[in-house]
């Protein structure tokens, strides 16, 4: 409970960094000792920059290589010739490749849609309606976020089973359909939207699903891209719950392609880190793309 | 318009709409707040309490997903987990694996966030950039650190250039493979963090550090005596977040190692799932097993509260 009690509402939003929190020492520094500070510090962030990044950026140049060169000794930086043809073999060597990159779009967009409809909606009447048992009902969905998933996966598994579900996309909408830590975002977004409207709109003889649907969604949009870019995340992302609840080489995603390619196919590290930057690629569209909607992530990861 | 009498001191809608229409305005609210609510009511219900009384109910059972009979056998499951070496290794590993990783990825999150912090140019990129790591999924940062740590990938390359020849194969060694996977997860989950600590570290009221810089205070003297105490609630968060995440660790050493070489990266998660899906009959066992992680997380989580109090002294 007082763990996400204390997401506030301000962590959906990038923080703005503001200028001047750390007044320099303006003490008895000479020219060059600022220099030499100046060029320290650069130093460390560059270090740490070339640490978090160059993995990244040998994985792709390493997907353009021959096998062979990617695992070479001494090893080379770009490329000695260029293979984009890398890729085009990733489309054809790994069996089923399309039909994987399907999956992943197609079970990430409708949860993505579920949830946009239904965390808003909960949120929405945790936020503004009253009702009998709310506040319980509030309590427990603080408290059972932080329950460890794993917990779950066996119990979930036997229902899914028993219930016809496993091995079909049924399954990551019954498990998804709602994710408590949005409906919580959306809950705190929605105390912040001003009451007025709603109340004009009480007058004009709007019902509340109207109200939900024609005013306050539409002023909702930070709150939903959040929720849908971090959902879109965690469903492209997702690994373990495909291999726990579908088991048919038809239903696997481009996560677990790629691992199950690469069962197959030890030695084509070039085809390996082309296939990673196809998986890696979407998601990465979408964090340049909205990257202040990825702190609210950062709150709510590892709380599923 | 008698209901916006006062638009700038928000009531209570349901106040407002009682007084407005009397009590049908109050009970349409009741009705559309349960029927908006029914959603998660249902989730909590069959996804969350059936899930978990469920979970509780196979563990007491010899439980096979193919018999149509499963015995009651009472807390043996949970006695058998005492002496199977299987879980105890697996239990060792994923503490050590925790207590490692939940320490690290605290430790850089927080220097990155006040490198982030510090007033330098370029910082929107440095941000963009540290934080790439948390948005690969677990699968790719496999795949990469399988050719980081190939005995001629990226490390020893890297080490060959500042003049350390070798070719270890880390995850192929005992002594190397659990470190390497802890690297990793360090490596993908402090920038996850570092912008948590960041918000945090805006919120700090300027003037307190104003004050410190009249008494003198070193950098490093300020970030103990001032920073740190101020953000022990994200902390703490930072912490309960991390014991729940590392506990857990299944992908990486699903997909690197298989718990290999020799059980060194054989870890409780793992074992649930050969218990589900690999060995026959061993469904109960794997209940408990989750059941004995979920308490171990629930204990250690409150443990840490205790520690880091969370109470802000200004």
């Amino acid at each position: 409970m007082s763990i996400a009690s204390r997401l506030e509402p301000g962590a959906v939003v990038v923080p703005t960094l503001a200028e001047g929190r750390q007044p320099r020492p303006a003490e008895d520094s000479t020219e060059r000792v600022n220099r030499l500070e100046i060029v320290v510090r650069y130093a460390l962030y560059i270090v740490i920059t070339l640490f978090l990044f160059v993995p990244f950026v040998m994985t792709v140049l390493s997907s353009f290589k021959t096998s062979a060169e990617v695992i070479a000794f001494p090893p080379t930086f770009l490329p000695s010739v260029w293979h984009p043809e890398n890729y085009l073999n990733v489309l054809t060597q790994i069996s089923g490749f399309p039909r994987m990159v399907f999956n992943s779009f197609f079970v990430t967009f409708v949860v993505v849609a579920l949830n946009l409809f239904f965390d808003s909606l909960v949120g929405y009447a945790f936020a503004r309606l009253e009702f009998p048992f709310k506040n319980t009902l509030f309590a427990i969905m603080i408290a059972t976020m932080v329950i460890p998933g794993f917990v779950f996966i066996v119990p979930r598994y036997i229902m899914l089973l028993n219930a016809h579900l496993v091995d079909t996309y049924f399954a990551f909408m019954v498990l998804y359909f709602l994710q408590p830590a949005y409906i919580l975002l959306m809950t705190q977004f929605f105390k912040s939207i001003p009451r007025d409207l709603e109340e004009a709109a009480i007058v004009d003889g709007l019902g509340w699903f109207g109200i939900f649907w024609k005013i306050i969604l539409p002023l909702a949009r930070p709150a939903l891209l959040a929720t849908g870019i971090l959902t879109f995340q965690g469903m492209w992302n997702n690994f373990l719950d495909w291999v726990i609840y579908m088991q048919s080489p038809t239903m696997q995603n481009i996560q677990l392609g790629l691992v199950s390619f690469r069962g197959q196919y030890q030695n084509q590290w070039n085809l390996i880190m082309a296939g990673s930057v196809l998986a890696i690629l979407p998601i990465l569209i979408i964090y340049v793309a909205g990257q202040k909607y990825f702190v609210g992530g950062a709150a709510t990861s590892g709380m599923k | 318009m008698a209901v916006s009498v006062a638009p700038n001191a928000p009531a209570p809608t349901a106040k407002v709409s009682r007084r407005s229409k009397g009590g049908g305005m109050a009970i349409a609210q009741r009705r559309a707040g349960l029927l908006f609510v029914t959603p998660y009511i249902l989730f909590f219900l069959l996804l969350q309490l059936a899930a978990f009384g469920f979970a509780i109910w196979v563990s007491f059972h010899h439980y096979d997903l193919l018999a149509l009979d499963n015995p009651f056998v009472g807390l043996r499951n949970y006695a058998r987990l005492t002496v199977n070496q299987d879980f105890l290794i697996a239990l060792r590993n994923t503490t050590e694996y925790a207590v490692v990783v939940v320490i690290l990825q605290t430790a850089f999150a927080l220097l990155l966030a006040v490198l982030l912090n510090a007033k330098i140019k370029g910082r929107n990129f440095f941000r963009t950039t540290w934080y790439t790591p948390s948005v690969a999924s677990s699968v790719v940062i496999s795949m990469i650190f399988l050719y980081v740590y190939h005995p001629t990938g990226l490390l020893n390359s890297i080490l060959g250039l500042v003049g350390i020849h070798t070719t270890e194969a880390y995850l192929q060694s005992t002594t190397w493979a659990l470190p390497a996977i802890m690297f990793l997860n360090v490596w993908t989950t402090a920038p996850t963090f570092m912008l948590m600590f960041l918000a945090a570290l805006q919120d700090i009221p300027k003037e307190i550090y104003e004050a410190s810089m009249v008494d003198g205070a070193s950098a490093v003297r300020k970030f103990f005596s001032i920073t740190v105490p101020l953000l022990r609630p994200i902390i703490f968060l930072v912490v309960s977040l991390g014991i729940i995440g590392a506990f857990q660790i299944f992908d990486q050493a699903f997909i690197m190692t298989k718990g290999g070489p020799l059980k060194a990266t054989l870890t409780v998660a793992l074992l649930i799932y050969d218990n589900l899906f690999v060995d026959t009959g061993a469904v109960g066992i794997a209940c408990a097993e989750a059941i004995v992680l979920g308490i171990i997380i629930f204990a250690l989580t409150l443990i840490s509260r205790r520690v880091i109090d969370t109470k802000i002294e200004y």
